[in-house]
């Protein structure tokens, strides 16, 4: 299921590359990769072809990173986004990961 | 005015550090020259391999952070393997990496490795410092990140023209995080909803991970588990941290655990887990794992949650700060009594290893060497087979007294970490045990000891096999020993001697008969006692193979106790 996740990060040496390889080492292919400014501080957004599992488990990877702030996703819709219709934003519609074990850990290690 | 190598030793100094191990070369050579009167002593390895292993097992052994030393290019690869298993297995470690020029980096310089890009994916943090002035300020968030939350290895390369330059130096500096705090108390729900499962739960189990060890919790701990009276077993790394007399104490757990641990951990249905990272040698086939049981996650990094199989509570915090907490609730509760349990779980029909298993020479041999071994002795094993057997058997209460390379499984890790320990603790008794094969791949740290004068206590298990990966050829491949025979070993005695330090021979008739016989045990008593450094080869039968084991794939309950 394709994602759009945005995560929010110092950009210090080597945070953006560990963002990067927490996708890589899952010989996850990045369909489209975008870091800018953002506030004071950085946002990378990758479009990536991912299970739940590994949703989940690259939700946990980036927020164990030392400077990355924040991590969310979006769904993004395949047929539009194969079909080259647009930005990410005009194919995606904003809410968490439809695996639960993707969106509750991320949650809960908030509350915690 | 002061060079960046003094300005960088000043800064690991204020860091509390005062031993460092190492290996000189051209790119950090400034760092060496600045050492004399530095306050920091520097052991020099044979290898960097050697120095980054001792600098673990410094750290293993204290809590304290590790700082490993090595040159530019070929001095920073060599120390990869040694951060990569300071990662898996938490250990604070500050690798300090000389750099080629600034101006020559990325030309392709003699001794130029792109160290900062290759451990990216190794280290917690990192940095190429590119100016003088910012040393102190990477040096203190280095050392901050290392020992912070879930700890871990960090490398600070510095090319050598920072090193060589000189600038007023302010002091050391102080970091302090704004992104995140890592450490911290569980959330102040928690305790309704795991009061609610613990009342619903027929069959609950404890499972003790490392992080009880490094969080300094293991106390706490072990009031929380009187007071509970739950089963209770501990991974490989955290051995130990459980007095191993305790009624409710089922031993090891995992692909060569004991039976009752394995059993209870399919059994049960409600698992609180205590700071492990539940890896694939816990937990046998992650699908069929703890099958019928919810699982409350006590863990201070939140990325090891839900790894393998989604908790129903993950209680995010310092297990120092939560365990109390979770005591002090319990203190004020009633909780069902679940001694019907207990006696199944740690039943006399699940004793901790099979009978077949203790009659093997190595097991036995271990055995007498434990029994004459002192409580607050170190154990440290390198990877394979006598590994596990070394953990079958380890029966110590000493929280950081069995330091093993449990994640990685890095062959080579004993003896330079052995010296490591042994530095850090000089009066223990710190015995390395290795295997033939792991023995070779960093024997060269025998002079280090040799010059040092440590009394480490070496043991060789010698098989004449990789014989971890043999007992799989005979089990999985059809006994096709591809590559694993090592009956051309040459003579450790002598290569011992050849180091300046005295060595033995024992065969297994030391250990044959119902008891091992009083020669045998004043002999190992006369190897542990001895001032100096010791090696003893305990030669084994070739194809002796450690069991119980859980097949890879297999379920935990589905563990072998014989070849079939």
């Amino acid at each position: 299921m394709m994602h759009l996740f945005q995560i929010r990060y110092k950009n210090t040496q080597g945070t953006f590359m560990r963002i990067l390889m927490a996708a890589s080492r899952r010989g996850l292919s990045m369909s489209y990769v975008q870091a800018m400014p953002s506030g004071d501080a950085f946002e990378a957004r990758l479009l990536l072809d991912v299970t739940e599992k590994q949703s989940a488990q690259l939700y946990r990877d980036w927020h164990a990173t030392v400077d990355v702030l924040e991590v969310s996703s979006m769904l993004a819709l395949e047929e539009g986004w194969a079909a080259g219709t647009g930005s990410p934003q005009d194919v995606a519609s904003p809410h968490m990961p439809p695996a639960s074990v993707g969106a509750i850990p991320y949650n809960r290690t908030a509350m915690a | 005015m002061l060079r960046g190598a003094d300005i960088v030793l000043r800064c690991v100094r204020a860091e509390g550090v005062d031993l460092v191990f190492g290996y000189p070369g051209g790119a950090i050579m400034p760092l060496y020259d600045a050492l004399e009167g530095s306050g920091i002593r520097h052991i020099l390895s044979r290898h960097e391999q050697g120095a980054v292993f001792a600098a673990e097992g410094y750290a293993r052994s204290t809590g304290k952070t590790g700082v490993a030393i090595a040159t530019s290019g070929p001095g920073a690869t060599n120390l990869m393997t040694g951060i990569a298993d300071a990662k898996m297995d938490s250990v604070p470690l500050v690798c300090i990496t000389g750099q080629v020029r600034s101006v020559l980096i990325g030309s392709d310089a003699f001794q130029e490795t792109d160290v900062f890009g290759m451990t990216l994916s190794l280290t917690k943090w990192s940095r190429l410092a590119k100016t003088i002035e910012e040393i102190p300020d990477i040096i203190a968030e280095g050392f901050y990140w290392a020992r912070s939350g879930r700890p871990g290895p960090v490398v600070l390369d510095f090319p050598v023209d920072l090193l060589k330059a000189k600038v007023e130096f302010k002091g050391p500096s102080t970091f302090l995080p704004q992104a995140k705090n890592t450490n911290g108390h569980a959330h102040p729900e928690f305790w309704p909803k795991l009061q609610g499962m613990l009342q619903a739960a027929k069959k609950p189990f404890i499972l003790v991970g490392a992080g009880a060890k490094i969080s300094g919790a293991t106390d706490g701990l072990v009031g929380l588990l009187d007071a509970l009276q739950i089963p209770a077993c501990a991974t490989v790394h955290g051995l130990g941290a459980i007095p191993s007399e305790k009624p409710y104490y089922t031993g090891m757990v995992g692909m060569h655990g004991t039976k009752a641990s394995n059993m209870a951990l399919h059994e049960t249905d409600l698992l609180l887990v205590f700071g492990a990272r539940l890896d694939d040698r816990v937990t046998g086939e992650p699908s069929r794992f703890a099958p019928d049981a919810k699982i409350v996650h006590f863990e201070i990094d939140p990325a090891q949650l839900d790894r393998v199989r989604a908790c129903e509570l993950p209680i995010v915090g310092d297990l120092k700060q939560t365990v109390p907490q979770f005591h002090n609730e319990v203190k004020h509760a009633s909780l069902p009594d679940w001694s019907d349990w207990r006696g199944i779980a740690c039943g006399l029909e699940r004793a901790e290893v099979d009978s077949r298993g203790l009659a093997q020479p190595a097991i036995r041999f271990l055995d007498a060497l434990f029994a004459e071994m002192p409580d607050e002795a170190f154990v440290i094993t390198d990877v394979g087979q006598h590994q596990m057997w070394a953990a079958q058997r380890y029966r110590k209460n000493s929280p950081r007294g069995f330091i093993t390379s449990g994640g990685l499984g890095a062959m080579g890790f004993g003896l330079p970490a052995a010296i490591g320990v042994q530095l850090a603790n000089p009066g223990a008794c710190v015995i390395c045990i290795s295997g033939d094969g792991g023995f070779q791949m960093n024997l060269q740290e025998l002079a280090t000891v040799h010059r040092l004068k440590l009394p480490v206590k070496n043991v060789i298990i010698d098989n004449k096999y990789l014989g971890m990966v043999r007992q799989w050829q005979q089990l999985f491949y059809e006994r096709n020993y591809a590559e694993t025979d090592m009956s051309d070993n040459p003579d450790f005695v002598a290569i011992s001697k050849a180091y300046g330090i005295h060595a033995e021979l024992m065969g297994v008739d030391a250990v044959a008969g119902l008891k091992v016989p009083p020669s045998t045990a004043k002999s190992l008593a006369r190897f542990l006692q001895s001032p100096e450094p010791e090696l003893l080869v305990f030669e084994c039968p070739k194809e002796a193979n450690v069991y119980p084991m859980v097949p890879a794939g297999a379920a935990l309950s589905e563990m072998v106790f014989e070849e079939e």
